[in-house]
């Protein structure tokens, strides 16, 4: 269905994504992974015909979006990052507005603003002007508005950031019930790897502008199969037991938390002796040391070093 | 484009406070510093007898217009022109007059014409009425007469070239109108830059509507707000105030179309050179005022000797605005006249919407 080839964009001398390749078909939800400034909004600003790439190309159809953009536009709905909307308008004013700039009149928009303000919950706050919402109520209606013309894909750019658990749930539901009701293809962009090992069928990893991984959860997953991760907690974490897990030969990559230490190492090794031994050496008590099921956390930590939110 | 003018204007509705601000202060300013009256001469005047004032000469005093005789005690006319607050008085007795002048000024030769111009007329009528005696018929005729007079008498001036009328009055109407519609229409420009950041401009880029729809929409509602903030302005100086605009006031108003067509282009300049609201708000205070003070807001421009600001000046349209509007009114300029200052500013609007536009798109396709 759409096919980025070899997509470039660069500010002055600085990559913000490099000869990005990626394709979406229809009705697949597709997850973008990275960390705050990988090039994932820079991306999916391209592919939506809204920034042009400095080199490469996006093909919907087969056919050249940058040359002739309205035929994709048509089909697309953009969540963008940020809350576009008029918050001194009230829901229904703003889903009206919006619903009108895609032509809809008369009964046919009011039947669509109904519609839509059922699907994302906010029936009984149609009349609240938006400036009144919580950060939760602006993010869906900020969904609701580009639902308004039965876009056959939506296009989300962090559509979750800086809201609570419950109105989190609420969006990823909804994206699964549109998604699986009306087969609308979705590309999810997060740096909530939950989020979108829940949601997508496939992902793609960036970092720094690269693509770094591509595929299923499970083909991702397997990029770490030689390798487990352990997870050490203890209430007081010393900088000598760090420094001893370093310079341990068996252990391939430490990262340190607040309260947790997180090791790589060889799928066949054991190592809770050895890290039991250590942490008795350096005087520290442990909490837990456990084995822990691979995540995509865990995936981008071996590809970069570094863990998705630093 | 109906359909962004319309939130547009909910929006206005909902948060009118940039629009009643800034009226506000232009309505204020142009009242404290312009004076409800100060197109008018203060005259203070004051009789030996009393009856006077009841009299013809009274009455003529009364309906003159652009003086402004204030009836008082002799003491008290004395006092005003002792203290400056008055340039000069008249004592009026029943066949002379005395005109006591503190400051000399071309009004001691005005208000002498007027005076004399009246004693003038009410000897002449006391003529007619010695020799026809108080025949009723007579007096009633007369009095039509001098109504309705057979001939009428207009009367024009000439000034030298180079020479400039300062009316203060509507000099601060005008200076302060231009100055704060500048602030209103301006912030009326900004939500494009707050709509690109939030992303309310890609979902409309995405949608059917054209672009140029979009740019029509946001600076058509910009120019309408400013144009109706100076119209609220005008309006109210001159049915409220009773400032007479020199009788165009339709031509004033229409004439303001130029300068608010300019500094909508303005706005849009400004606003595709910034990146951040917080860099817009910073510019904007500067340029306007800098605008206000070389454009000749505050004071005349006439009385400017600087060459740099002269030459500033002229690429300020705030100093084509005041041309235009003072030319309409105190100048009594024909459209033909001030065709130069209009062409100007509607070549300046060009120039800078075109900039403005091609450096917003600069990143978009």
């Amino acid at each position: 269905m759409i096919e980025l080839i070899d997509l470039t964009k660069k500010f002055k001398q600085n990559f913000a994504v490099k000869n990005l390749n990626m394709f979406i078909e229809k009705g697949e939800i597709v997850g973008l992974l990275g960390p705050n400034g990988a090039g994932k909004s820079t991306a999916i600003s391209m592919l939506s015909s809204l920034v042009e790439p400095t080199s490469g190309d996006v093909q919907f159809e087969n056919k050249s979006i940058l040359k002739n953009p309205s035929s994709f536009r048509k089909i697309v709905g953009m969540v963008p990052q940020e809350i576009a909307l008029y918050e001194d308008l009230t829901a229904e004013e703003n889903l009206q507005f919006f619903g009108r700039i895609y032509q809809l009149r008369g009964k046919k928009l009011s039947k669509k603003v109904d519609e839509v303000l059922e699907q994302i919950g906010l029936t009984d706050r149609r009349k609240d002007i938006v400036k009144k919402f919580s950060g939760g109520m602006k993010r869906r209606l900020n969904i609701g508005v580009a639902m308004l013309h039965d876009p056959e894909m939506l296009i989300m750019d962090e559509p979750t950031v800086g809201i609570d658990p419950q109105s989190r749930n609420y969006i990823l539901d909804t994206v699964k019930r549109l998604n699986a009701e009306r087969q609308m293809t979705v590309l999810y962009t997060s740096h909530y790897m939950e989020e979108v090992e829940f949601l997508c069928d496939r992902i793609y990893i960036m970092d720094k502008g690269n693509l770094i991984a591509a595929g299923t959860k499970e083909e991702i997953k397997q990029i770490i199969s030689s390798e487990k991760t352990v997870s050490i907690k203890a209430e007081i974490l010393k900088h000598d037991f760090i420094q001893a897990l370093e310079e341990n030969p068996l252990i391939n990559r430490v990262t340190v938390g607040e309260k947790e230490v997180t090791i790589l190492v060889p799928k066949d090794a054991n190592v809770f002796s050895e890290v039991i031994k250590l942490a008795e050496t350096n005087g520290m008590e442990l909490t837990s040391v456990d084995n822990k099921t691979p995540t995509l956390e865990d995936v981008f930590l071996h590809l970069t070093g570094r863990a998705l939110r630093d | 484009m109906i359909g962004i003018l319309i939130a547009k204007f909910k929006n206005f509705i909902r948060n009118p406070w940039t629009f009643l601000i800034f009226t506000g202060m232009s309505l204020l300013m142009a009242f404290i510093f312009g004076g409800t009256n100060a197109q008018e001469v203060y005259i203070p005047i004051s009789t030996v007898d009393k009856q006077i004032k009841d009299s013809y000469i009274g009455e003529q005093l009364e309906k003159e217009e652009g003086i402004n005789f204030s009836w008082m005690s002799e003491e008290q006319l004395r006092e005003k022109i002792e203290t400056g607050k008055a340039e000069l008085g008249v004592v009026l007795d029943n066949n002379t007059y005395q005109i006591i002048v503190g400051i000399d000024s071309h009004n001691t030769g005005l208000v002498e014409q007027i005076i004399s111009r009246i004693y003038y007329e009410k000897q002449e009528q006391e003529k007619i009425l010695t020799i026809v005696g108080q025949d009723e018929t007579v007096i009633e005729e007369l009095n039509h007469a001098l109504e309705q007079p057979v001939f009428e008498i207009e009367s024009a001036t000439f000034r030298g070239e180079g020479a400039f009328i300062y009316d203060n009055s509507l000099h601060r109407i005008f200076g302060f109108s231009l100055f704060f519609v500048i602030y209103t229409i301006a912030y009326n420009v900004l939500p494009i830059l707050i709509e690109k950041r939030g992303g309310i401009w890609d979902r409309l880029i995405l949608s059917p509507v054209k672009k140029s729809e979009m740019y029509i929409a946001n600076l058509l509602f910009s120019f309408l707000t400013g144009y109706f903030q100076v119209l609220v302005i005008f309006f109210f100086f001159r049915f409220v105030i009773g400032v007479n605009f020199y009788g165009r006031f339709v031509e004033t108003i229409l004439l303001l179309i130029p300068y608010v067509f300019a500094i909508v282009a303005l706005a849009i300049l400004v606003t595709a050179l910034v990146k951040k609201v917080q860099q817009f708000n910073a510019v904007l205070p500067i340029l306007a005022i800098s605008m206000a003070m070389i454009g000749g807001a505050y004071w005349p421009i006439e009385i400017v000797e600087s060459k740099i600001l002269l030459l500033l000046a002229k690429i300020n349209p705030l100093t084509y605005g005041l041309e235009i509007l003072k030319g309409i009114t105190v100048y009594s300029y024909s459209l033909q006249e001030l065709l130069l200052p209009i062409s100007i500013l509607v070549l300046m609007g060009v120039v800078m919407m075109g900039l403005g536009i091609h450096f917003m798109e600069r990143r978009h396709i």
